[in-house]
């Protein structure tokens, strides 16, 4: 696989929110609005990188068996510094992230990759890998952010242009299921052809 | 990598160690710049619900404890006269929907009344399009306060009787704001050594009829 | 200066430092977790087990209990670390880290325990186990109990109901689930795009229950 097709292969082939089917948690608790999603999906990239670099790193001096526990620590850790950092730099995103920043941690796209991609291969591939997935992440969810918001609130990116007058639904739980269904019909039917 | 007792422990004794140390260090780096940006936050909050002025503002604090939550009672001054109290107040006695809401509220004084200046919401974890429209500018728990004699007020939404316009759909979280800003009142009179004594008050004056008015309810409120 | 306004108990709070907060009765917390906040289908924790086990009542049922038991369990953990380790020794940011390594540890114990106590038990919900470690309902609400500062009964009676909430979603969904298997879905709507619109309308009913109670 080269270089390049490592970046790209997240965003259609193996898009980890419509075609893995990974780290619904985030995908649907936080898309209420696009900057959100947006938000979401790059502090899930950032970490996604670092921990697939250092997991790639230390994957030959891991025993088999603490393996889990060792990426779940350093993910963990990863996600406290980020979490610091956007607390100190962007907190306004910070509280509107609420509790899903820590539930990084659990999102089973970061542990799935330290798998399946980062403990077999070199730490430029790893990084390589965790732009891509993380790309793909936070593309779907400021798709999904965006359409919710512009359903449901009549506005984008905060920017508003029919106050008052959408169904509500949509920014509401039911509206993150529906939209996240009807968008992975068509992901489906576009990326098949 | 083959797995013995040792190098299990070894492995992730120094992981968790390497972790920790590093937390502990952003975590020292940051604390600093999360604690400005609060207390920067705060300093505007104050200066936005009260009336613009001329020349540099000085803030006078009286903080009151009250279990752990604080009610911190700002004087504004600017060229030696007072321009205004700006309180920051929780919903003292109720909850939002998510977690207590946390509001400043500006009290100026003309003659003899004391008017509401401005609101601002400073913390909430309200949904999205519901109960976070408390932070929209021009929402209607913000235009049933703003501008009025907060000794008028009565301190529940406007179908219980009080003088709150809710926000659609959110019930709880319009009461947790009104209970906000009854809250900043009483900081208010309590910084002014004004605070009438409990004995006086009414018990639950914004819990009155709760049970009935639940059961009243005929539209879809979501909070 | 006419009638007081404010409330007794506001006033109290700043005599004497009290705060009387609305009585949120154990009965509220257990109803408005199980329905009215169900963890599925309105705070959208725990999605993962939800469409990946639920596709037959019965192994919905036994993910459901192993949750319970498990999230019961880690409450009660999580709930003494943080406030006998993390508040006095002034550490709260290292909570992440080691509320996921005492999920990850609780959940290998019960494993061995169940094996080696009741191997009958262990058969049924063992294949589950391994899969609650990376159940976000499990971290989410240990750190939504810290976060709302509930005692210690409360915590458990929350996330116990938390779990309860967990189970009748995944059961009510697999029931709906088994009879969509025999229906005529759409090509590419079949899999998880139908079972998201399910859910998408589930979620719909179970807003029927808010405001039914006063929430924590």
């Amino acid at each position: 696989m080269s270089k390049l097709q490592l970046i790209t292969k997240g965003i259609i082939k193996e898009n980890p929110t419509f075609v893995l089917i990974l780290g619904m948690c985030p995908t649907l608790g936080v898309t209420s609005s696009a900057i959100n999603g947006m938000g979401m999906g790059v502090a899930t990239m950032v970490v996604l990188i670092m921990s697939n670099m250092v997991i790639s790193l230390i994957k030959s001096i891991v025993p088999d068996k603490v393996r889990i526990p060792a990426f779940i620590v350093v993910i963990a850790s990863f996600v406290t510094i980020i979490e610091m950092l956007m607390k100190a730099y962007v907190p306004s995103l910070y509280a509107s992230l609420g509790v899903f920043i820590p539930l990084i941690v659990v999102n089973c796209i970061i542990l799935g990759r330290a798998e399946a991609f980062a403990s077999k291969n070199g730490i430029f591939d790893s990084a390589l890998d965790g732009i891509g997935i993380g790309l793909g992440f936070t593309l779907s969810l400021t798709a999904i952010g965006a359409v919710r918001e512009v359903l449901g609130s009549g506005s984008i990116f905060g920017y508003t242009f029919a106050p008052d007058v959408m169904p509500l639904l949509f920014i509401l739980a039911p509206g993150g299921f529906l939209v996240l269904g009807y968008l992975m019909v068509l992901f489906n039917k576009v990326a098949k052809r | 990598m083959k797995s013995s007792l040792l190098n299990m422990v070894l492995v992730l004794f120094g992981i968790t160690a390497v972790a920790a140390f590093l937390v502990g260090l952003v975590n020292n780096i940051t604390k600093e710049t999360i604690a400005q940006t609060e207390q920067r936050n705060k300093d505007l909050a104050k200066l936005e619900v009260l009336p613009t002025f001329e020349g540099e503002a000085k803030f006078e604090d009286k903080c009151c404890e009250i279990g752990e939550f604080k009610v911190n009672v700002t004087t504004v001054k600017a060229n030696d006269a007072i321009v205004g109290y700006a309180v920051e107040a929780p919903s003292l006695t109720r909850g939002g929907y998510a977690d207590r809401i946390t509001l400043m509220v500006g009290f100026v004084e003309k003659d003899d009344t004391t008017l509401i200046n401005g609101i601002k919401v400073l913390k909430q974890s309200e949904t999205p399009g519901l109960g976070a429209n408390m932070t929209k500018e021009g929402n209607s728990l913000e235009r049933s306060a703003v501008g009025k004699e907060p000794k008028s007020l009565a301190f529940a939404v406007s179908k219980e009787g009080g003088s709150f316009d809710a926000l659609t759909g959110s019930t709880i979280s319009s009461r947790a704001y009104a209970n906000a800003v009854e809250t900043a009142y009483a900081g208010y009179l309590w910084a002014k050594g004004m605070l009438p004594s409990a004995d006086d008050a009414k018990s639950g004056a914004t819990n009155t009829n709760y049970e009935e008015s639940e059961a009243q309810k005929g539209e879809i409120k979501n909070e | 200066m006419g009638e007081i306004n404010i409330s007794k108990e506001v006033i109290q709070g700043f005599v004497d430092g009290s705060v009387s907060v609305e009585a949120i009765t154990l009965f509220a917390i257990v109803i408005g977790a199980i329905f009215v906040n169900n963890v599925v289908l309105s705070q959208f924790l725990g999605i993962c087990p939800f469409l990946g086990v639920s596709s037959k009542v019965e192994t919905s049922a036994g993910m459901g209990m192993a949750v319970t038991f498990v999230m019961a369990l880690a409450t009660v953990v999580t709930w003494a670390l943080q406030n006998f380790i993390l508040v006095p020794f002034g550490i709260e940011y290292m909570q992440t880290i080691v509320f996921i390594l005492v999920i990850a540890a609780l959940v290998q114990m019960v494993e061995i325990v169940l094996k080696k106590v009741s191997p009958a038990l262990y058969q049924a919900l063992g294949i589950f186990l391994p899969l609650i470690t990376t159940n976000c309902a499990v971290l989410g609400v240990a750190i939504i109990a810290v976060q709302k500062d509930f005692d210690l009964l409360t915590s458990v009676v929350y996330s116990t109901s938390i779990a309860v909430g967990f189970a009748l979603a995944l059961i009510l969904f697999a029931g709906i689930r088994e009879r969509l298997d025999v229906e005529d879905v759409p090509q590419g709507m079949r899999g998880v795009p139908i079972a998201l619109i399910t859910a998408g309308l589930l979620a719909m009913a179970f807003m029927g229950f808010a405001n039914v109670v006063p929430l924590p």
